[in-house]
């Protein structure tokens, strides 16, 4: 560890101070410590040490790109020369570019259809592993996908749906003589969607399933006892203590979908130029397309507007999310 | 949303539901056992699914198109051979290593500080604070990806391992500090005090007291830093230019991205998407359940 910063030892007689202040023998739970207490003090002068370095990269790092972002999204730039301040242009050029519309349309794909998905198969799974026998063992295996890049879905994708692939080799004892063409590029979307519901719903089943632990056995032994049905227990038990962490899961899928990026950029094998089909981009390949594929002049402005506009997505949905789950949290 | 309840009553109350309450294992419907045997069968293909690439890692070209179903005849490493050389999947493997390690190092020492910080004075300040690091976790990377090319571009950081780890350090700060708070704050605080009475002082605390007894906590935040920055992907191909420079995601797409030219190398494919699972697997089997808990942790706020 790097800090280095050793205090000087003015402790003692601080910390003498604190003790004949306290009432001996009570515990000072953590909530009500008096806020003058000297350890307190002491601590207050650690912010620059401790503090300081993570806030100064974060800042740096990401904080002033963001804002910076912001600032080039008003501009018209190609990257090097003059940048030419152009107001809100840029926003109501890529509202007026078909395959800006089409990237954000396909975003907005992936986060409600792709989402409503994974949320409905992540709770039924819940559901069933809930007391199922092996259930650890499920949850290990469900959750692994999580930690691979979604790259490597993608190009075993490309693989799998080959026009000699395994699929078609599967399809063809059933008599499907003539399969669909997967990788064409109107289909290349639909398999993204379903590739990510397959790697992403065990993830988000592992999260409920914390929630759903939590909830104490003898809510489930009321239940029994009261005659409720499966569905009146889910709906009067399991449902409203596991609220909140649905909230969370809602605001992480969010927050992640718009990201999606590199299993769109490899699914089955690029095309020629080592850019995607327009029909499967998504708003962060728009953004990078944009900026980074030396196809044409790098039109910065476009690019950062995309992306802002992916932020402006988020912050709505997460502020209305939060409001919409703002219950009564149930205590238990 | 509530609270987070450390995890120790939570594993309690879990192992103890076993056996307890038959009203749990009372129904036996027709859809249940539908869903179990389902279960099953997803968990069964998972693993022959994982399986199933290593093995066709070992196969040639050829013989992975003739008959996917296949096994490898032979412990064959050709094509580890032929991604390790051809695909400058060597050189890319070294800088991601380097990357991830010395990101994520970096990353939980600085981070931990600042959430002690955090998580031990409450005033208006670390308030506000702790809320200026939250709102980085919903800033998607692509926000940042120009402004950020730019502003490294000016100070030679591009095409370069160095700016690589400091993009890394930076963007990961807003997860670690969230996850770390949330660590130290539930960790007791008699032990603190009792130290802060015997004179420590208030660092001294911190590196003697708190860290040890935090150790699980800083692995898994540690370990999570280390897989994400493996995975990572759109930074990396947006700042590194150069093939020496690339990290193995990035070498990946350019061995795809080949191939449209040279024609398919699936076994060396196959060899490379190996490399890129097979530690994340290593690190799974080895430390899963810290995994799980601390991804859940972090989430249960």
């Amino acid at each position: 560890m790097s800090i280095g910063l050793k205090e000087p030892r003015a402790g003692k007689a601080a910390a003498q101070n604190t003790a004949s202040r306290k009432p001996a023998g009570r515990k000072a739970p953590a909530q009500d410590r008096r806020p003058g207490s000297s350890i307190d003090v002491q601590r207050k002068k650690l912010l620059v040490p401790f503090v300081g370095p993570a806030f100064v990269l974060y800042t740096v790092l990401f904080i002033v790109p963001a804002l910076g972002a912001v600032w080039i999204s008003l501009h018209k730039w190609a990257g090097s020369g003059p940048m030419k301040f152009v107001g809100l242009d840029n926003y109501g050029r890529i509202f007026r570019d078909r395959l800006f519309l089409s990237s954000f349309g396909n975003t907005l794909l992936l986060l409600f259809v792709v989402g409503a998905a994974i949320f409905i198969l992540a709770f039924a799974m819940t559901l069933v592993l809930r007391d199922m026998a092996g259930k650890k063992m499920v949850r290990n295996v469900i959750f692994f996908p999580h930690l691979i890049n979604a790259l490597v879905f993608g190009v075993l994708a490309g693989f799998i749906f080959n026009p000699g692939g395994m699929v078609n080799s599967l399809l063809a004892p059933f008599g499907v003589t003539d399969p669909p063409k997967w990788l064409a590029q109107d289909n290349i979307f639909p398999l993204i969607m379903v590739t990510l519901v397959c790697t992403t719903t065990g993830y988000f089943t592992t999260i409920l399933m914390a929630g759903v632990d939590r909830i104490p056995p003898y809510y489930y032994e009321d239940c029994a006892l009261a005659g409720a049905s499966a569905f009146q227990r889910l709906r009067y038990v399991i449902l409203p203590l596991t609220w909140d962490v649905f909230g969370t899961c809602a605001v992480l899928w969010t927050i992640s979908s718009v990201k999606i990026f590199e299993i769109v950029w490899v699914f089955g094998g690029s095309s020629g130029a080592g850019v995607p089909p327009t029909q499967s981009w998504t708003a962060a390949v728009y953004t990078y397309v944009n900026a980074f594929s030396g196809q044409s002049t790098p039109a910065y402005g476009a690019a950062t507007a995309s992306a802002v506009l992916s932020l402006a997505l988020i912050s709505v949905l997460v502020v209305l999310l939060r409001r919409a789950m703002r219950r009564d949290a149930v205590e238990f | 949303m509530s609270e987070y309840k450390p995890a120790a009553p939570m594993t309690a109350r879990r192992r103890g539901r076993r056996g307890v309450s038959p009203a749990l294992r009372g129904e036996r419907s027709v859809v249940r056992g539908l869903g179990v045997g389902l279960l099953w069968l997803v968990v069964a293909i998972s693993i022959a699914a994982l399986v199933w690439m290593v093995a066709q890692a070992f196969r040639d070209t050829r013989a992975i198109l003739d008959d996917p179903w296949g096994v490898p005849a032979s412990l064959d490493f050709g094509n580890f051979v032929r991604a390790w050389t051809v695909g400058d999947f060597a050189v890319a493997t070294w800088n991601s290593l380097l990357t991830t390690v010395v990101s994520s190092v970096l990353t939980v020492a600085i981070a931990a500080p600042c959430a002690y910080y955090l998580s031990r004075v409450d005033n208006k300040l670390t308030r506000g604070l702790s809320l200026y690091f939250i709102l980085g976790l919903g800033i998607p990377a692509q926000v940042i990806l120009i402004p950020l090319f730019v502003m490294l571009n000016k100070v030679y950081l591009t095409d370069s391992i160095i700016g690589l780890n400091l993009v890394y350090i930076g963007v990961s700060m807003p997860f670690t500090v969230f996850l770390l708070t949330a660590f130290f704050r539930s960790l007791p605080l008699e032990m603190e005090e009792a130290a802060a009475l015997d004179g420590t002082t208030a660092f001294g605390t911190f590196w003697r007291i708190t860290l040890p007894l935090a150790k699980g906590g800083i692995l898994t935040a540690f370990i999570l830093q280390v897989i994400s920055h493996w995975n990572e992907t759109l930074l990396a191909l947006t700042l590194l230019q150069s093939t020496e420079k690339y990290t193995l995601p990035v070498a990946l797409i350019s061995f795809v991205q080949q191939q449209t030219y040279s024609g398919a190398d699936w076994g060396g494919l196959f060899a490379g998407l190996v490399m890129v699972v097979l530690p994340m697997l290593v690190i799974y089997v080895w430390l899963g359940r810290r995994l799980t808990e601390g991804l859940t942790l972090g989430m249960g706020k």
